[in-house]
C-alpha cells in the first residue's frame, strides 16, 4: 500500500506552528517512514497535488482572498483537513484586528505607524488579495481536525500526525488539549 | 430526609439540598462555572445542567433542590450535547483567546471546562464586539471582554465583603460589570479587598502584582495567617523561586473563613520601605556595615554599661516576645513597653480586672447576631475583616447602630449612626442602657442631651431590645474607646446577653498583655533603649519619642529615623520569612508559618534575641505558653 500523502500551507499566521512542527526534531526521520510529505512552504512543491493527498495541514486564519483561495483548493484536493494552531482553529492572534473595521487596521499599519512617513498609503493594486475580517478555517471550508495550541507543542503535532500517518483520526485529550 | 437517584446511585440528603450537592455527596462530579461553595447559587452559566425524569428540558443542578423519589442522569449525550453548547456561547460572547490571557494554562475555569469536554475548538465565532478595560483601581485590572457575567464576583462583594460596590447594568450580552453607579473602580467604593478576584473564574478580575507571575501549578502554596492587624485571618502566600506572588484568602481559615483584605492581600506588595539588610554600628558618629559578632558585642557593651529601657513591637511573635523579655529580664529591666503601649488593650484588661472574668466573645460569635452596635474606632479601616461581619449582615435586615465621634466607612451602611462629641460616647452608651431598661424611656430628653434625633434614637433602642443575640463591635483603637465606653457597652451586652468582641491593636496585642510586655514607654532615665520594632510601621509621633536616646539598639527589618539614630542596627525578618505563634484579638492562639527564605545575614527576632542573650552569657527558653495560663479578656483557645 502506498504511503499517505500530507501536505500543508501556511496563512495569516506566524509560521510558529510549522516550527513547532519542526521541533519534533529527529522524529521527522519516523514520520517520513510513515508517510510522504509533499507540498510544504519548506519543500520545493508550493501545492498540494492535483491527484490529492491523504492529508491537508492549514496554519493560519484566513485574512483575505488569496488565504480564501489556499485554503478551499487544500480543502478539494485533501481527504482530510487539519487545522493546525489556535489562528487555524480560532482566528488566533491576527483576529484581534476584527475588534476594529478594516478601514482602522490597514490605516493603523499603512499610514499611522510611527515608521510609516508622510507618503505612507494603504496599497490598492488590483492584483493584490483584497482583506477580509480574520476567519478561523472552519468558517470557510469543512475542517475534520483540529489541533489548537499557539503554537501546539511538537509532542501534540507529532502524536496527531502519527496517529493520521497510520490511518486514525487522533483524539487531543488531557495533556494533548491546549488552547494556549 | 429526601431519597433520589444520581447516574443510578441512591442516595439520601436533607431536605432543601441543591441536586448539584447531593451530586457531591453522591460522589458524582457535575461541571460548573457561576456555582462556588461560598456564596448562594445562581444559576447563570447553565453548565451544570443535568436530566431530571419528568421534567420537559434540562434542569440547573446548583438551583434545583432534591424531591423525593427523583431520578437525576447527570452524563447523558444530551447533557453533554448541551454543556459544549453552552461552552460554545460563552467562548463567542466576548474576546477569550487563550493564548493572550493572564489564567490560561490551567487557572482558568473556562477553559479548563472546555478541556474537560474534550473540546478542540468553538463551533461558532465570536462577535466581535470590544469591550472596555478599567485598569483606575491601584492593585485590581477589571478586564470586560473575559467576563463570563456569572456574578461571582457580584455577589462575593455582597454576600461575603458586605460592600456591594460591584453589579450590573444593561442587559443580555451587554450586561456589563460596574462598580457603584458605573464609576471607574479606583473612584468607586470599593475597598481594595480583592475578594473578587479571588472568586473569578476567569481572567476578568486580575490583581496588578500577581499577573503573569506564576500560575497555581507553578507556585509553592504556604498555609499561614495575615499579620496586618489583630484579626489574624488565614491566609494562602503564593511564592515561586522564593518571591511573593499572590496572597489568598483560606477558605478553610477559622477566624476570617476566606475573606481578607486589602492590608493582606495587597499591601505587602506595595512595601516601599528599604529592607536593612547587614548589621550597622555607629563609629565615629556614621553607621558602618558590621559583622553579627560585632554589632552585637558593641550592643552587649552598650546594654551593660548603664540603665536600659525596653521596648517591644506588638508583631512580635509569642517566641520572640518571650525571648526578648528574657534578655530584658536579665538587664534588670522592670517594665517592658510596647509599640502600642497598652492603649488599644488597657479598657478591656481594666474591665476583666474589674468583672473577674472574661468578658468578650469571639468573632464568630457575631456570626447569628440579630443587631451590631458598633462603637470607638472605624473598623472598615483598622480591623476591616471585622467590619465585613457587621456589613455583610445588614441585607438580610439585622439592624446596625453605630455611635461615631467622626466620619466613619460605616456611615453609608449603619442604618442608624450617632454623631457624638467624643467625650460624650460613653454617657451615651450609658444612656442606651438605661433607655433600655426604663419602662417609660423618655427619648427626646435624652436626644437633646446629646444633640441627636429622637426618632432615630428611640427606633435604635427598640431595634437593640428586639434583638435576641446582639453584637457589639468596640474598637480599640480611637481617643474614645476608653475605660468608661468599654464598661457602658460591656454593661449594656451583659444586660440582655448580647456578645461583645474589642478589636485591639497588633496581630499579638493580647499575647503581649500576657507576657506583661504592653505597656506604656517611658524611657527618660534611660542611659540605652533596647528597641524591637521587627517590621512594624511606626507613626511619626512614636518615633519622635526616641529623637534623645543616646544609645539606641535596634532590632529592624526596614530602615526608618529610628535606625539612622541608633547606635546599634540589627536587621531582623519581615511577617513573611519567620514562623510564630501569636494569639490574636478574640483568643485564638494562631500559628504563622515563613513562606519565604530571608537574605542572609537576616534573622528572625528570636534567633536575633538569641545571639545578643549568648553574648550575655544567658539561656533563652522562650517556654511563653505558661504566659497563656492567666486569666484573660477573652477566653484563650490553642
Amino acid at each position: 500500500m502506498a504511503k499517505p500523502t500530507v501536505a500543508s500551507d501556511w496563512l495569516a499566521g506566524c509560521a510558529g506552528c510549522h516550527m513547532s512542527f519542526l521541533d519534533i526534531d529527529e522524529r521527522i526521520a519516523q514520520l517520513v517512514e510513515l508517510v510522504d510529505l509533499r507540498a510544504t512552504p519548506i519543500t520545493d512543491l508550493k501545492h498540494p497535488d492535483k491527484e490529492g493527498v491523504t492529508v491537508g495541514i492549514l496554519e493560519g486564519g484566513i485574512n483575505n482572498t488569496y488565504n480564501e483561495e489556499v485554503a478551499k483548493q487544500m480543502r478539494e484536493r485533501s481527504q482530510i483537513l487539519v487545522a493546525l494552531g489556535d489562528c487555524a482553529v480560532f482566528g488566533g492572534v491576527p483576529a484581534m484586528r476584527n475588534f476594529f473595521t478594516l478601514e482602522e487596521s490597514l490605516r493603523r499599519a499603512y499610514v499611522e505607524t510611527p515608521s510609516t512617513d508622510a507618503s505612507g498609503k494603504i496599497p490598492s493594486s488590483p492584483e493584490l488579495a483584497v482583506p477580509t475580517r480574520v476567519r478561523a478555517v472552519h468558517e470557510v471550508v469543512p475542517v475534520d481536525v483540529f489541533i489548537p495550541g499557539c503554537p501546539p507543542d511538537a509532542d501534540i503535532i507529532f502524536f496527531a500526525l502519527a496517529e493520521l500517518a497510520q490511518g486514525r483520526i487522533p483524539k487531543l485529550e488531557n495533556k494533548n488539549l491546549m488552547w494556549n | 430526609m429526601v431519597n433520589l437517584t444520581i447516574d443510578g446511585k441512591s442516595i439520601e440528603v436533607k431536605e432543601g439540598t441543591t441536586v448539584l450537592n447531593a451530586a457531591r455527596q453522591a460522589g458524582v462530579e457535575i461541571p460548573t462555572l457561576c456555582d462556588h461553595p461560598q456564596l448562594t447559587p445562581y444559576g447563570g452559566c447553565r453548565l451544570c445542567l443535568v436530566e431530571v425524569e419528568g421534567a420537559r428540558t434540562l434542569q440547573p443542578s446548583c438551583t434545583m433542590p432534591v424531591s423525593n423519589n427523583m431520578v437525576v442522569k447527570t452524563d447523558t449525550e444530551k447533557i453533554r450535547e448541551a454543556r459544549k453548547f453552552v461552552l460554545t456561547m460563552i467562548f463567542s460572547e466576548r474576546n477569550h483567546f487563550c493564548p493572550y490571557c493572564q489564567v490560561s494554562g490551567g487557572d482558568c475555569e473556562l477553559q479548563n471546562s472546555a478541556y474537560d469536554e474534550g473540546m478542540t475548538h468553538w463551533p461558532i465565532q465570536p462577535n466581535w464586539k470590544p469591550y472596555p478595560v478599567d485598569a483606575s483601581h491601584p492593585f485590581i485590572v477589571l478586564e470586560h471582554n473575559r467576563c463570563i457575567l456569572c456574578r461571582r464576583c457580584v455577589r462575593a462583594c455582597g454576600e461575603l465583603v458586605g460592600n456591594f460596590t460591584l453589579g450590573f447594568e444593561e442587559r443580555g450580552a451587554d450586561s456589563t460589570l460596574v462598580a457603584d453607579l458605573g464609576l471607574p473602580l479606583g473612584d468607586s467604593s470599593c475597598i481594595g479587598c480583592g475578594t473578587c478576584v479571588q472568586v473569578c473564574p476567569t481572567g476578568s478580575l486580575i490583581d496588578r502584582w500577581s499577573a503573569y507571575q506564576g500560575k497555581e501549578t507553578e507556585v509553592d502554596v504556604t498555609k499561614t495567617i495575615c499579620l496586618g492587624c489583630s484579626v489574624g485571618c488565614s491566609v494562602d502566600v503564593l511564592t515561586r523561586d522564593n518571591r511573593l506572588v499572590r496572597i489568598e484568602g483560606d477558605w478553610e481559615g477559622k477566624i476570617n473563613q476566606g475573606v481578607i483584605c486589602e492590608v493582606g492581600r495587597f499591601l505587602p506588595f506595595d512595601e516601599k520601605r528599604d529592607r536593612v539588610l547587614t548589621p550597622l554600628v555607629r563609629k565615629d558618629g556614621n553607621l558602618k556595615a558590621a559583622t553579627w559578632d560585632d554589632a552585637v558585642s558593641v550592643a552587649a557593651g552598650l546594654v551593660k554599661s548603664g540603665k536600659v529601657a525596653a521596648v517591644a513591637s506588638t508583631r512580635l511573635s509569642m517566641e520572640a516576645l518571650q525571648a526578648f523579655k528574657e534578655v530584658c529580664a536579665s538587664l534588670g529591666v522592670v517594665s517592658i513597653a510596647s509599640t502600642e503601649e497598652g492603649q488599644a488593650t488597657q479598657a478591656a484588661v481594666a474591665y476583666a480586672n474589674k468583672s473577674g472574668k472574661a468578658f468578650e466573645s469571639k468573632l464568630v460569635d457575631l456570626k447569628d447576631a440579630d443587631c451590631f452596635l458598633v462603637l470607638g474606632e472605624d473598623v472598615t479601616k483598622d480591623h476591616q475583616v471585622v467590619s465585613f461581619f457587621v456589613k455583610r449582615a445588614i441585607p438580610t435586615g439585622t439592624p446596625v447602630i453605630q455611635v461615631a465621634s467622626g466620619p466613619s466607612g460605616l456611615d453609608n451602611f449603619a442604618n442608624f449612626s450617632f454623631l457624638v462629641d467624643e467625650g460624650k460616647t460613653a454617657e451615651f452608651v450609658n444612656e442606651l442602657k438605661n433607655l433600655l431598661k426604663t419602662n417609660a424611656p423618655d427619648f427626646d430628653g435624652s436626644a437633646k442631651k446629646f444633640g441627636v434625633s429622637a426618632d432615630m434614637l428611640k427606633e435604635a433602642v427598640q431595634a437593640i431590645s428586639g434583638s435576641a443575640k446582639l453584637g457589639v463591635v468596640f474598637g480599640s483603637r480611637s481617643e474614645a474607646a476608653g475605660s468608661d465606653l468599654l464598661e457602658a457597652a460591656a454593661e449594656l451586652a451583659s444586660d440582655i446577653k448580647g456578645k461583645l468582641v474589642t478589636t485591639k491593636g497588633n496581630i499579638n496585642s493580647l499575647g503581649a498583655v500576657h507576657l506583661g510586655v504592653n505597656n506604656p514607654v517611658d524611657i527618660s532615665d534611660a542611659d540605652v533603649v533596647l528597641l524591637s520594632v521587627g517590621d512594624e510601621e511606626l507613626t511619626q509621633q512614636f518615633m519622635k519619642k526616641f529623637d534623645k536616646v543616646k544609645n539606641l539598639v535596634i532590632f529592624s527589618s526596614f530602615v526608618s529615623p529610628l535606625t539612622a539614630n541608633a547606635s546599634v542596627v540589627l536587621p531582623v525578618t519581615n511577617w513573611l520569612e519567620q514562623g510564630g505563634h501569636f494569639v490574636n484579638f478574640d483568643g485564638h492562639v494562631l500559628e504563622a508559618k515563613a513562606a519565604l527564605a530571608a537574605d542572609d545575614g537576616v534573622f528572625s527576632n528570636v534567633d536575633a534575641f538569641s545571639k545578643l542573650a549568648a553574648k550575655l552569657d544567658l539561656n533563652i527558653s522562650a517556654n511563653w505558653k505558661d504566659a497563656l495560663k492567666s486569666s484573660s479578656v477573652v477566653e484563650i483557645t490553642l
